[in-house]
C-alpha cells in the first residue's frame, strides 16, 4: 500500500475525473486549434497582402502579337491615375530583375524573362489605415487603359478579418466557458469525494495528520486523474485535426502537422491537459483546504 | 511547541474546564485535575458520565466552553493548526467504536500513524508485524476489520494506538470485548509504554482490572471530577456494589 490509498478506494471521482477531463480536452483542443488555424491562415494572408495592390499591364494580345509602345503609354497613364487617388503611398513597375526574382520558383533562377510574354507588373503601396476607393480605381482604369487589370486583395480581406476576429472572440468565450465548468466539475466531484471520505480525513486529522498531508494527496490524485483524461482526450483530437485538414487543404498528414500549426501553437494545444490538470490541482487544494477548516 | 516540552510541564492541565455539546447541557462541568508525565490513570464512571468527553478534549477533537486546557504546557486554544497538528502526533488513542479503517487490512490499519509521521515501509513492516504478534494477531494482518471479531477489532484499534510509543496514550473502554485474561495483557502492553514513559489514561468499566493494577482514578460522576487515589479504591467499590452498578 502506499499512502496514497490510504482515502481512495471507493472513490466517485476515480471515473468522474478522467472522463470530464477527457471530454473538456477534446473539444478545448479542437475549439483552439480551430481558432488558432483560422487566425495564424488570416495573419498570414494579411501579411501577405496589406496594403498591397497590383495593377497588370499586358505586353502582348491574346493572338500573341506585342504591343508595344503601347505598354509604355498604358503605364504612364496606369500610375497618374493610381499616383492621384487617395489611399496610394506609391506606385512602381517591377524591374525584369523583380519579376525574374517573383518567377524563380517556377521558372527556375535563370530565366530570360525579356523573352516571355509576361505583363508589366504595378506594384502598389497602400495606406493601410486610409480608405482606399477601389471602385473609382477601377472605373478610371477601365475608361482610360482599358487591357489593365487590377488585382485587388482588400475587397475580401475586410470582411474576412472582420469574420475572423469575431470567430477568435467566440473560441476565446468558449474556452473560458469550459475551464469554469471544469473548474465546478472538479469542486463538486472533490466534495463528493471529501463528503465519502469524511470518517477517514476526520481519523488521520485526529492521528496528527497536517492539513497539508490531506490536501496534497487529493490535489496530486486529482492532478493525475486529469492528467490521464486529458492526454486522452488530447491524442483522440489528432486523427480528427488530420481528416479535417485533410478535407480542407487535400494534403498529406505530414503536410498537416507541419504546415497548418506552427511549432509554437502546437505546444499551446499541448498545453491544455497540463494547464487543466494544474487548474484541477489548484481548485482541489482550494476546495480540501476549505473543507478541513471543520476539524478542529 | 511540542517538540521542545519542557520536561517540568504536566502532559495536561485542566482548570476550570466545562463542556457542551453545541447547545445542549452541560455534560463536563468545572473540570480540573492535572496528568504528570509517566503517571498512569484509570478513569471510571457511569455510562452518560462523561469519560469519552473528557477524553475528546484530551486528544484536541473538541474545545472546552469554558475554562482552560493546557497539553504539554501549551494551551490549546492558542495552538495553531500544524502545532495541533504535531501534539496529536505524540497523542494514541483507542477509540470506544475503534474508528478501524474498513478498506485497509489490520496491518495497514495499525500501519497508518507510522505513515502519517513518513516512517521507512521497512520500518513500519518489522514494527507493525512485530505488535500484531504480540497482540495475538499473527493470522489476521492481512484481514479487514469487517472480518474480524469485536475483540479482534479492538486489539488491532490498540495496536494502532500505540505503534507510535505516544506520549499520551487514551484508551476508552480498550478491553470492552475481550476476555479477563487478554483484558490483563492488554494491560501489560499499556504497562510497558507506561515504563517507557508514556502517560496512560485509560476509561474502563472493568472494576477487576482497576483493583488488579494499583492506579490512581479520574472519576466522573454527572460531568463533575473526582481524583481518587488507590487507597479509596476499597470503599468506592464497595459504594459502586451497593448501587447496583449495571457495569462489570
Ligand atoms: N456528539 C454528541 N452530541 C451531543 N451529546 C453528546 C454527544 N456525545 C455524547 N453526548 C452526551 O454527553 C454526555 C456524556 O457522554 P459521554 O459519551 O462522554 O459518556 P461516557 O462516560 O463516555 O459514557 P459510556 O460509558 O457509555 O461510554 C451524555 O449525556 C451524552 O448523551
Ligand atoms: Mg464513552
Amino acid at each position: 500500500m502506499t499512502k496514497s490509498n490510504i482515502f481512495f478506494t471507493t472513490d466517485p471521482a476515480k471515473l468522474f475525473l478522467p472522463w470530464m477531463s477527457m471530454l473538456m480536452t477534446f473539444i478545448a483542443v479542437l475549439v483552439l486549434a480551430g481558432g488558432m488555424a483560422t487566425y495564424s491562415s488570416v495573419t498570414r494572408w494579411q501579411r501577405t497582402v496589406s496594403g498591397s495592390l497590383t495593377v497588370q499591364i499586358p505586353t502582348y494580345t491574346e493572338l500573341g502579337a506585342s504591343r508595344g509602345e503601347m505598354v509604355d503609354r498604358e503605364i504612364e497613364t496606369t500610375l497618374t491615375i493610381l499616383r492621384s487617388s487617395e489611399g496610394v503611398l506609391g506606385a512602381t513597375v517591377l524591374s525584369d530583375r523583380q519579376m525574374s526574382d517573383l518567377m524563380a520558383p517556377w521558372l527556375g533562377e535563370n530565366a530570360v524573362i525579356t523573352e516571355l510574354p509576361l505583363p508589366k507588373l504595378i506594384d502598389v503601396t497602400v495606406d493601410p489605415n486610409s480608405r482606399l476607393d477601389i471602385a473609382q480605381i477601377k472605373s478610371d482604369l477601365a475608361t482610360q487603359v482599358p487591357s489593365a487589370i487590377l488585382d485587388s486583395h482588400r475587397i475580401w480581406l475586410t470582411p474576412l478579418l472582420r469574420i475572423s476576429s469575431g470567430i477568435i472572440k467566440l473560441i476565446g468565450f468558449i474556452l473560458v466557458l469550459l475551464s469554469l465548468t471544469a473548474a465546478f466539475t472538479v469542486i463538486y466531484a472533490t466534495r463528493t469525494s471529501l463528503t465519502v471520505h469524511e470518517p477517514v480525513i476526520a481519523l488521520v486529522h485526529m492521528m496528527g495528520a497536517g492539513d497539508l498531508y490531506v490536501t496534497q494527496q487529493y490535489a496530486s490524485r486529482s492532478f493525475q486523474l486529469t492528467l490521464l483524461g486529458s492526454l486522452f482526450g488530447f491524442f483522440l483530437t489528432l486523427p480528427i485535426m488530420a481528416g479535417v485538414s485533410f478535407f480542407i487543404q487535400g494534403a498529406s498528414f505530414d503536410f498537416i502537422l507541419k504546415q497548418s500549426l506552427s511549432l509554437g501553437q502546437w505546444a499551446v494545444l499541448l498545453s491544455v491537459p497540463f494547464l487543466l490538470s494544474v487548474l484541477a490541482f489548484i481548485t482541489t487544494f482550494k476546495t480540501v483546504m476549505n473543507y478541513l477548516k471543520r476539524f478542529l | 511547541m511540542a517538540k521542545q516540552n519542557k520536561l517540568s510541564s504536566p502532559v495536561a492541565e485542566f482548570n476550570g474546564v466545562s463542556f457542551r455539546y453545541d447547545s445542549g447541557p452541560e455534560v463536563l462541568k468545572d473540570i480540573q485535575f492535572t496528568l504528570d508525565p509517566g503517571s498512569f490513570y484509570f478513569m471510571t464512571g457511569e455510562s452518560g458520565a462523561g469519560k469519552t468527553s473528557l477524553l475528546s478534549l484530551l486528544y484536541l477533537y473538541h474545545l472546552p466552553t469554558k475554562g482552560r486546557v493546557r497539553l504539554f504546557g501549551h494551551a490549546v486554544d492558542e495552538l495553531t493548526r500544524p502545532a495541533k497538528a504535531r501534539i496529536r502526533r505524540q497523542m494514541g488513542v483507542v477509540f470506544q467504536d475503534f474508528r478501524l479503517l474498513n478498506h485497509l487490512t489490520a496491518f495497514d490499519n495499525v500501519a497508518l500513524p507510522l505513515r502519517i509521521a513518513g516512517a521507512k515501509e521497512s520500518e513500519i513492516r518489522r514494527h507493525v508485524s512485530e505488535l500484531l504478534v504480540w497482540v495475538g494477531l499473527e493470522n489476521q494482518m492481512r484481514a479487514y476489520p469487517p472480518e474480524l471479531s469485536g475483540g479482534e477489532k479492538q486489539r488491532v484499534a490498540i495496536a494502532r494506538a500505540v505503534i507510535n510509543r505516544p506520549t499520551l496514550l487514551m484508551a476508552d473502554e480498550p478491553t470492552g470485548n475481550v476476555d479477563d485474561s487478554m483484558a490483563k495483557r492488554l494491560l501489560h502492553l499499556f504497562l510497558e509504554l507506561n515504563k517507557l514513559g508514556t502517560t496512560v489514561v485509560i476509561a474502563t468499566h472493568n472494576e477487576g482490572l482497576i483493583k488488579h493494577f494499583n492506579f490512581p482514578r479520574l472519576h466522573l460522576e454527572k460531568g463533575r471530577l473526582n481524583v481518587i487515589q488507590p487507597n479509596q479504591y476499597k470503599e468506592m467499590a464497595s459504594k459502586l456494589f451497593n448501587r447496583g452498578a449495571e457495569n462489570d
